[in-house]
Formats: C-alpha cells, structure tokens, sequence
C-alpha cells in the first residue's frame, strides 16, 4: 500500500496489513519481512489465560469473511442448535452457506433474503440426512413467508446444482405422532382418550401407506394427510369411547394445530376405507357408514394389500380397455365412463364392481367444459380496417369530457376539507 | 424450550426423529453393488433412467453425444457436491419401489449400447456405468403419443421506432388504462384477437394472450395503427415472439414421486409448495410441469416445434409410469 512507508529490508512500497492469529502485522509483500507489530490483543478471555485459541475463533478466519456472512454462519450454526440436529448437520449446512455466498447474486441480495438462505440451507442439509424437517416449520422459525422462502429454495437448489430427496414421508409420521400429547394421563386427556405410542405409531404408518397406494399423498401437503391418519388410528383403537371426538377436537385435546385440509383428507380417507370394507363379506352385510367403518380398521389393515387390489381397479389402464371392457361383471359395463366412481351402495350379494384407482382431481367431474379452440386461419399479414381501428379511439367530444371530468376530480381530491 | 406447543400446524414435527442419532444409513459409501471391477465412475445413483433419456436423443444425433457428456460433466459437479444423497437415494428408492419397479423391465433390452464412452474409461463391460444401466429402450419410430399440445398463450415483443407520450396516448384510447404510481406503461387490450399489450414509452411493446403466432403478430400489428392513429410515426420493427406456452391431457395419473426419483436431475417436486412436478427438459430447453392428473403445461418455447418436440420426449417417460397402483 503506498504511503504506509517503505521496507526497511528491500525498500519497497507494497506493504499489507496481515493477521497473524490476532496479531496484526505490517508485512511487505515483497521480501516478507515484518516491518510493525500491533499489541498482542486480548479479544478472547481464553488467550488472556495462555489457552490456545483455535483459527476459526481468531480474527484471522474473519479477515476474509465479511460481515454480513459472518451473521450468516452464526445464525445457521444456532439455527441447528435450536433444532437439536446432530454436530455433523451444523457443518454441512454452513458449508451450503459459503457456497452460495460465493455467488455474486447472493452476495449482493437484501438482508430479507440471506435470512431465508440460512433456513433454506439447514432444510438441504436435513432432508439429505433423511431428517424429517418442513418448511413450514423452518418458516416459522424465520419469521418468513413461504412465498419467499419458495422462491429462495428453489433458487438455491438451482443455483448450486444439489440434488435434495423428497421428504421422507415414514420420519415424518414417527416425529410427528411422536408430537401429539396423548401418551399420559393429564388434566385436559381423560383416561379413555390416552394411547399407547407404539400402537398408534404403527397404525398411522399403516394408513398412510394406505394413503400413499391410493393417490391420496400426491401432489398434495404431506402434513394434513398425517393428520387425518393419526385421527383415525387413536379412534379405531378404541372406537367405544371416541368415536364421539371430532377432529378438531382432538387435535385441541393432544396440543396439535388442525390443518386447514385434514378434514378433506379424512373424507377421502374414509372413503377409500369403505370401498374396501365393501370387499368382506362380513362386513358387506353391516352396511357401513363413514362413521361404523371406523370400528373395523384394524381389520381391513390387516388385509389392505388385497382389499386394495379388489377394489380397486387400475385407473391408468382405464384409457386402454375403455373399448373392450370385459363382460365380468354386469355391473362393470355401466362404469365406462372415466371418472364414474358411484358411491352406491352394492346391491344384496355380489360385491360392487371396482371403482377406479384414480387421484381425487381426476374422480371430480371438471369443472367448466374446456371447449376444443377454433381452427383460426389468421395468416398475420390480413389487412387491418380502419373501423375497427376507430372503435379504439376516443371522440373529441369524449376527450374533452374526459379532461373535464379529471380536472374536477383533482379538484375535489386537492380541497381539504370539502363543503 | 417447548418447541411443539406455540407453533402452527406446520411446523410439528421438530423433536428428533426416533433413532436418528445413528441413522444407520452407510451415507459416504461408494455403493457398487456389482463390483464390475472398474474404478467407481461419477454416477452412483438410481438415476439410470435420466441417463435413459439421454440416450433416447443419441438415437438421433451426434451432437446429442456431445451434449451427453456435457450432461456428465454437470452431473460430475453435482456428485462433488451432493455425494451423500446418492446413497440416501437408493434408501428411499428402495422403500418407494412402486414407482421404479415397473420400470426396470423395459430397460434391459438386447440392443448396443448406443453411448460414446466416458473419457478415461474403456468399455469392457456392456454398461460401464451403474449397475442398471438402461440400454436403449425398443421405442418403435412411428409410435407417437397421437396427443397434440394445444397453444395457450404467445408473448411477443415488437418496437414502434419512435418515442411515446403515453399520458396522450392513455386520453385518446378508449381501451387503454395507464397508472404511473403502480407501471410505467400504458396496458391497452383489442377484441379480436384477444390480446394485452404494454406499450412503453420508448416505443417498445409487448403483446401478450394470443393463441398462435400468427394471431398475436396481428394483434401487435393493430396495436401499432391504433398507436399510429393517435398521431405517432409508429413502425413495426423487429417483430419476435419470445415465449409459448402450451397445454395437454394425457389421461392417465402419474406417479410423481417416482418421477422425480428416477430423473432427479431434471425434475424438481416439492408438494409442500406446489403440487406439480417441475422438470426441466434440456433438449429442446422447455419447462414442464406436470400434474397427477396427467395434466402437462409446457412452457419456454419460442417456436411450435420445441413444444411438440418436448411433449413427444416426455409422454414416453410418463408412460412408463403408468402400470403402477
């Protein structure tokens, strides 16, 4: 740096200011010769004690870290603290983070944005450990929108080029369940309604399962769908005395938020239950309702797998043999239609024929006709009227009443207080 | 600090997973379950059925080879950068084999292998990359998916060649509406076809909503008159269309968790956002999303062609997602 003196070795002007540790240096570039120390600084307690101090605790890490990335590491690290993750999660995260600051963009983007890029960074860092973390929670955390955090994380995820797994839907049931309070007796949880983990646990997982191989999961928020399951597995446990408990209620009682779509999904939880009940014999004659199906879900679990293949028929396959449907079933050639899934009852002995194994969307009739466009022959070079240009422009009368009508609305706008 | 009990519903689930301080999953192993004997190659992951699109294009050019190795060099960064979600992958790979199962039959057909060798290897072996390589797959040339994507919006840009006065201009139409405080441009709209245009004051506009080429080159033309009539020396310059958007049904739900397993690198699924699947095709360079109703929106083009060309690339991978329940 010239004007900061000359080397007393070589002579030369190119002296930088370095760290050693904490020890600021005068160095010349040249030759290496130390030319000032600064005073050994007691910036940490520990030196002051003759402890070591490690690299990433001296000054001379931060010489090369900015600020603003300096609060950024701080608060991915405490991030991780906060959510109990294990060490090795701390590291890569910050890793992710230091990456994405080399990028000019990141660098020069509002605070509002670093903020989310540590959430983002920790959510990378868990789903590739299988750590069951939604973004919801993050966004509660961070105090962000999901808009914004949606735009960050995809941006991110693109930028860096990572590949992140899918949230890992078995973890995500066992922590979640795990958060319902329902476990020990308490002064708002009678007797009746308490469970044991295990059972619910692996009831819920089963339902889910059973969600996920009827197109309930797909494309929707994993979150409501595990609600719905963990509702229905505490009832079915002991249906007597809770069947009376509504969601909402027992989502109040176990110290849980509803979300907005459990009850959606539980309805069309409870449906595919029922086509399955629909299957057994048994169970055909009880004829049962949403509410009584409730009582019979540890059977129908037990045979889910089969239950599943008899009720349903293959919906992908649907488009294919919509022509030469087989004669099987009488009843089957009223279902031609796609998409014409009854709920009617069977009728007397034979099963009812197999619905379609569609998503919801695709079960619910459309619902505005999407007429085929009309084949236009515009070439793009056609001739332009004048008339129909004419209709775009305003009279001169029209002008002027337009103007008039401006000026006495800016002078209605600019009196204070009008009469 | 009690963590569960002041958050909203969708942030439960922050205690720690059951078992998670060992997770048990051998995350920094190499994972080569067929010990071909070569030294590990880049790919380790399931994604065999992304190197299965690439290799459909190689049916075609010689370019698309290159391009393939491009794609290596991409994927090589990526693998540096993600090498442990590899393994974590073939984890819950295993675990959702509804989706990929169904698949793999049709991979291993006796045609040769069609690819041009990694640099730095020799091809001793038939597939000297992960174990389930696919081979070209036996997709016949005449067959096609018989679905046509039908155009839904065309964005074109055009300059008038001259400076604007867009307070006259939004005075003297009827059909314009211009708000300095909130857009600098005047937004002006036409009938037939049924178009927006934003008209700015250096001249330049945009002209957006047709449903063809040719319909939105004659809403911008009927924008410069009326532009021209209000008293501008408007030209028509430098006519382009810069983006299509185009639509289709193909009829049957798609498994879309198994879809973004096997082509990760293209796809991008996150139900808690958006409950599509984004993938991004490379050749021709088209977005898609795509829906579990079958549902495909195509977007990015800038001729007809690449849409089609991208649907035409597409509905064979969503085909082989179709036998699953």
């Amino acid at each position: 740096m010239p004007g900061r003196g000359r080397c007393p070795d070589c002579g030369s002007t190119e002296l930088v200011e370095d760290s050693h540790y904490s020890q600021s240096q005068l160095v010349c570039s040249d030759c290496g010769c130390v030319v000032t120390e600064g005073v050994l600084t007691t910036t940490f307690s520990d030196e002051g004690n003759l402890r070591e101090v490690t690299y990433s605790r001296s000054t001379g890490e931060n010489e090369q870290v900015s600020r603003s990335q300096q609060q950024g590491l701080r608060r991915v690290r405490d991030l991780c603290r906060v959510l109990q993750l294990p060490p090795t999660f701390e590291d890569t995260a910050v890793a992710y983070y230091q990456q994405a600051y080399r990028h000019s963009g990141i660098r020069a983007a509002r605070l509002q944005k670093k903020e989310v890029l540590v959430g983002c960074c920790v959510l990378i860092t868990c789903r590739q450990h299988n750590w069951p973390l939604t973004m919801g929670a993050i966004c509660t955390l961070l105090y962000a929108d999901l808009d914004v955090f949606s735009s960050i994380y995809m941006q991110i995820v693109k930028l860096l080029g990572l590949d992140v797994p899918s949230l890992c839907l078995a973890e995500l049931v066992k922590t979640y369940c795990s958060s319902f309070k329902l476990f020990q007796a308490s002064p708002s949880v009678p007797a009746k309604y308490v469970e044991d983990k295990e059972k619910m646990l692996s009831r819920t997982l089963q339902l889910v399962e059973l969600a996920n191989e009827t197109w309930l999961v797909t494309g929707r928020h994993p979150l409501p769908v595990i609600t719905a399951a963990t509702f229905l597995a505490w009832q079915s446990l002991q249906p007597a005395d809770r069947l009376s408990c509504s969601l909402a209620r027992f989502c109040k009682l176990a110290n849980v938020d509803l979300p907005y779509p459990a009850s959606s999904r539980l309805q069309e939880l409870l449906a595919v239950l029922l086509r399955m009940a629909e299957q057994l014999a048994w169970l055909r004659v009880l004829r049962l309702d949403k509410r009584s199906v409730v009582k019979h879900i540890g059977d129908l679990l037990q045979h889910r797998h089969s239950l599943v293949r008899l009720a349903f028929r293959d919906g992908t396959a649907e488009v294919e043999t919509r022509g030469q449907e087989p004669p099987a079933w009488g009843q089957g050639q009223r279902e031609g239609e796609v998409g014409n899934n009854s709920l009617g009852l069977p009728q007397g002995k034979r099963p009812a024929s197999p619905a379609l194994l569609l998503p919801p969307c695709m079960l619910k009739p459309p619902k505005r006709i999407c007429p085929a466009p009309p084949v236009s022959t515009v070439t793009g070079d056609e001739n332009i009227s004048d008339s129909e240009i004419e209709q775009y422009l305003r009279t001169p009368q029209e002008v002027r009443d337009f103007q008039r009508a401006q000026a006495a609305r800016q002078a209605a706008t600019s009196v204070p207080n009008p009469p | 600090m009690d963590q569960n009990n002041s958050l909203p519903p969708y942030a439960q689930g922050l205690a720690s997973p059951q078992g998670a301080m060992t997770p048990g999953i051998p995350i920094f192993s190499p994972m080569m379950p067929y010990g071909t004997g070569l030294t590990p190659q880049p790919i380790q992951n399931t994604n065999s059925l992304s190197i299965l699109e690439e290799q459909q294009r190689q049916q075609q050019q010689q370019q698309q080879q290159q391009q393939q190795q491009q794609q290596q060099q991409q994927q090589q960064q990526q693998q540096q950068q993600a090498v442990a979600t590899a393994a974590v992958q073939q984890s819950t790979s295993q675990q959702t084999t509804q989706g990929t199962s169904g698949q793999a039959p049709q991979l291993f057909h006796s045609q040769t292998l069609t690819t041009a060798p990694l640099p730095g290897t020799t091809p001793l072996y038939p597939s000297p990359m992960t174990p389930m390589t696919p081979i070209t797959p036996a997709t016949p040339a005449s067959e096609s998916s018989g679905i046509v994507p039908q155009l839904q919006n065309i964005v074109s840009t055009v300059n008038l060649g001259c400076k604007l006065d867009l307070k006259t201009i939004a005075l003297r139409a009827r059909n314009a509406e211009y708000n300095p405080k909130r857009f600098a441009a005047v937004i002006m709209r036409i009938r037939e076809p049924r178009t927006t245009a934003l008209i700015f004051s250096s001249g330049k506009m945009v002209c957006t909503g047709a449903k063809s080429e040719e319909q939105s080159r004659l809403a911008a033309r009927k924008y410069a008159r009326v532009v021209q009539k209000l008293g501008f020396p408007a030209k028509f310059l430098d006519f382009k269309i810069q983006n299509m958007v185009g639509s289709c049904d193909v009829k049957f739900p798609i498994r879309l968790e198994g879809l973004v397993l096997t082509h990760q690198q293209f796809s991008s699924y996150e139900p808690e956002l958006f409950p599509g699947l984004i993938y991004r095709m490379i050749k021709p360079r088209i977005v898609l999303l795509i829906f579990v109703s079958g549902k495909v929106v195509l977007t990015g083009a800038k001729v007809r062609a690449e849409i089609y060309e991208a649907f035409e690339n597409i509905y064979p991978i969503l085909k082989g997602f179709r036998k699953t329940t």
